[in-house]
């Protein structure tokens, strides 16, 4: 009789076969730079699968606290339920320890979390923006499985690869030659944000139709819209 | 409890569902996180009896839904008066693609959390974002567990008298939009409704109930799993009201001048 | 009291030498001393009426209903201890989801009514409960089954009705109900009679103050149960006011 049984390595316990893919790829870029008093973090609107766009107006900038903002993009589905456990974790927080929760220990959570979910992961590319203790910005950026690293600039999402040369060029002066480490101002983080959005959009199709800012200083959080192609 | 009785601190969140935490249907054993102790299975998941898109749009004071009556068993088009746009209760409307027994199933726990909610007597009655999030925990849980129900439902209501649109899909994808369309209308009828929305000049009830019909008629001329009889839902702050069943006015002259097959 | 247990009555799990239980007598008790209830099932509606003692008037006006919704066509009426009756309603519910959830229709009130009271009597069958110390009017209508009505008692029997009553003036509203033709009853009539009975066998020396609750289901109202409809319930307040000023003045003579 010939089965299965007889074969045992042809019948491995555990082992799952499925014809059902759990995760999507939604697309979307993150971008953010952090600065001497303030953090910006931006992310465009588009939502899609393939070459359908769901909604051309979908905010993936996720406002934490007063001081920190996380962007996230990739499976969409991970990304709202990432979110909405961060925002109950940070209540949680909040009610336990009669205090916001800071940055640092917000990265250091969702690096956690993320980690928690290690052989199933949350499929997210995930930024993290906003102040430090001191007032000064940081930004953190994750893989899926929630190795967390603290930079001054970073871009991620489907663009990310795309954008983050530019970055490294015009923000972090690299391969310049006699040119002034000075500080980037405020307005200059954003106008080199907007003008990589713009770039993306040109080359990478999950990337478009508008992008949402958000300027994190200690004054509040301000929100700029700037549209996109659309195609 | 005591808090300080062992020198451990008690549990933060003792009796709620666990943040992070899977979430369950009603009556269900057990936390949804644990993991199933036997060894993996297999198991076909994949949809048998589906309907095909659904047209929903956002409008002056409401919003409109609309599907083809019409559940297919492949290619076969096995049930041809069903509807598949339901209201659920006078400020919420939902339509469902997909597998058609899975959305039965959730139905079934929808129209109990209707009749609780006339229960408990209050006056209050489950509003489109709550019915829209609930669907969106379902869904997410049933795809974490490689269980997925097959459905693909637009969400529409009036909200505190806002309109609501959403989608949610078999993977627990959720968004809100003016306009939404799921299956074949993703590619038929979006560009249609896109058209007339990106003009950004307010949308009536009549001229939306007209644009909806006409998506209806693209999609039963192009779409294979589509059929001529339609229904549509209307929801306003007023009511929810099902309208139809409406037929697709077929024109085949056209067919005459094809030549050459 | 008619007869003390004599060491018999300490367990719902054993007879009396005379063939008693006397936990369960004992739970009868608990609702013969709760303010009176009566159903009325006419033509095609079923109205419950509760005789409800505010026993202080620091309650809020809703505090301690004795009326609640089911289903969407059935109510149900507690007679006897609230906490136990609430247990009783939450069981009901429990049993009109799960046999919506199987056969996707409501619970005919007559399944509802065999289950509930199965419940109930199995609490008279066992040293290590209590029975329940409360009484259970059921009430429904539809379009196929028309009007229905039972009571359930602490013991677990129960039976169904044209009108009923349980409470502290059970036999008086028993005495009003027998006077009148229910079967042919409209609408109409069936809420007055229940305002006016309701009215009419409150106590007013033992009780103060009391507030009239009623739901009615029925053709009327959509088939639908509905707690105090406005219209209907207006009508029955008036029905009682008018009873009670017409008794008042026999009095006087």
């Amino acid at each position: 009789m010939i089965s299965a049984e007889n074969f045992p390595e042809y019948n491995v316990p555990g082992v799952v076969k499925h014809d059902f893919h759990p995760y999507e790829s939604n697309g979307g870029s993150v971008v953010a730079i952090a600065g001497d008093d303030y953090a910006v973090i931006a992310a465009d609107t588009r939502l899609s699968s393939g070459y359908s766009i769901h909604t051309r107006k979908q905010n993936k900038l996720f406002k934490l606290s007063g001081t920190t903002v996380l962007g996230s993009t990739g499976c969409w589905c991970d990304t709202l339920a990432l979110t909405s456990l961060i925002s109950a974790r940070m209540k949680m927080y909040h009610y336990l320890h009669q205090k916001v929760m800071p940055t640092n220990a917000i990265s250091q959570m969702l690096s956690i979390i993320m980690y928690h979910k290690r052989f199933f992961p949350y499929y997210v590319s995930n930024i993290l923006a906003g102040l430090d203790a001191d007032g000064k910005g940081v930004v953190y950026s994750y893989d899926p499985i929630g190795h967390c690293e603290l930079a001054s600039y970073r871009a991620g999402g489907s663009a990310g690869a795309l954008l983050q040369p530019v970055l490294d060029n015009q923000i972090g002066l690299k391969n310049q030659e006699n040119v002034a480490k000075d500080p980037i101002p405020k307005e200059k983080a954003i106008s080199v944000i907007v003008d990589t959005f713009i770039s993306a959009a040109e080359r990478d199709i999950y990337t478009g139709d508008g992008v949402i800012i958000n300027v994190i200083t200690k004054d509040g959080i301000e929100t700029r819209n700037v549209s996109l192609r659309k195609d | 409890m005591l808090p300080f009785n062992n020198g451990f601190a008690s549990p933060l969140w003792h009796n709620g569902p666990i943040p992070g935490g899977l979430y369950n249907f009603p009556g269900h054993n057990g936390p949804a996180s644990q993991p199933k102790k036997d060894y993996g299975v297999q198991r076909a998941s994949q949809p048998i009896t589906t309907g095909t898109s659904v047209v929903g749009l956002k409008f002056d004071g409401g919003v409109v839904i609309a599907a083809d009556n019409l559940v297919s068993y492949g290619s076969m088009a096995r049930f041809q008066d069903v509807q598949r746009v339901f209201n659920i209760n006078n400020k919420t409307v939902v339509g469902a693609g997909g597998d058609f027994a899975d959305f039965q199933c959730i139905k079934r726990y929808i129209d109990q959390k209707i009749i609780d909610d006339m229960c408990y007597a209050d006056e209050y009655e489950m509003k489109p974002k709550s019915l829209y999030n609930w669907l969106t925990r379902i869904l997410y849980t049933k795809r974490s567990k490689f269980e997925p129900l097959w459905v693909d439902i637009v969400v529409g209501g009036v909200e505190d008298g806002v309109p609501f649109l959403g989608h949610v899909d078999l993977r627990g994808r959720s968004y809100q939009d003016d306009v939404i369309a799921t299956g074949f209308g993703k590619h038929l009828a979006l560009p249609l409704l896109r058209e007339r929305t990106e003009t950004g000049k307010p949308i009536g009830r009549d001229e939306a109930i007209a644009l909806v019909k006409k998506c209806m008629e693209v999609l039963f001329y192009r779409d294979c799993r589509a059929s001529p009889n339609f229904t549509i839902s209307v929801c306003t702050k007023e009511k929810a009201e099902i309208l139809g069943p409406f037929k697709v006015s077929q024109n085949w002259e056209l067919a005459k001048s094809v030549e050459g097959y | 009291m008619s007869s003390i247990g004599t060491g018999y009555d300490l367990s719902a799990s054993q007879f009396s030498p005379d063939g008693k239980v006397f936990q369960v007598n004992y739970a009868a008790k608990a609702v013969e001393k709760s303010g009176t209830v009566v159903g009325i099932r006419g033509k095609d509606c079923v109205v419950l009426a509760v005789e409800k003692i505010i026993t202080s008037p620091l309650y809020e006006e809703n505090a301690a209903s004795r009326i609640y919704t089911v289903d969407k066509n059935i109510g149900l009426v507690l007679s006897g201890l609230l906490a136990d009756g609430i247990k009783l309603l939450s069981i009901a519910r429990e049993e009109a989801t799960n046999y919506r959830m199987q056969f996707d229709r409501t619970i005919p009130l007559k399944i509802l009514n065999e289950r509930l009271s199965a419940y109930i009597h199995a609490y008279t069958l066992y040293s290590a409960v209590r029975p329940f110390g409360a009484a259970v009017i059921l009430a429904s209508w539809d379009e196929v089954n028309g009007a229905q009505l039972y009571k359930i008692e602490p013991s677990g029997s129960s039976f169904g009705y044209f009108g009923c009553a349980s409470g502290k003036a059970k036999q008086q509203a028993k005495t009003e109900l027998e006077k009148l033709d229910l079967k042919n009853m409209s609408t109409e009539e069936v809420v007055k009679n229940a305002g006016r009975i309701i009215y009419q066998v409150h106590d007013e020396l033992k009780d103060k103050e009391f507030k009239l609750e009623l739901s009615m289901v029925g053709k009327e109202v959509d088939g639908l149960h509905r707690i105090e409809p406005s219209i209907w319930y207006e009508m029955a307040i008036e029905a009682g006011n008018a009873a009670k000023k017409e008794d008042d003045s026999d009095n006087e003579v």
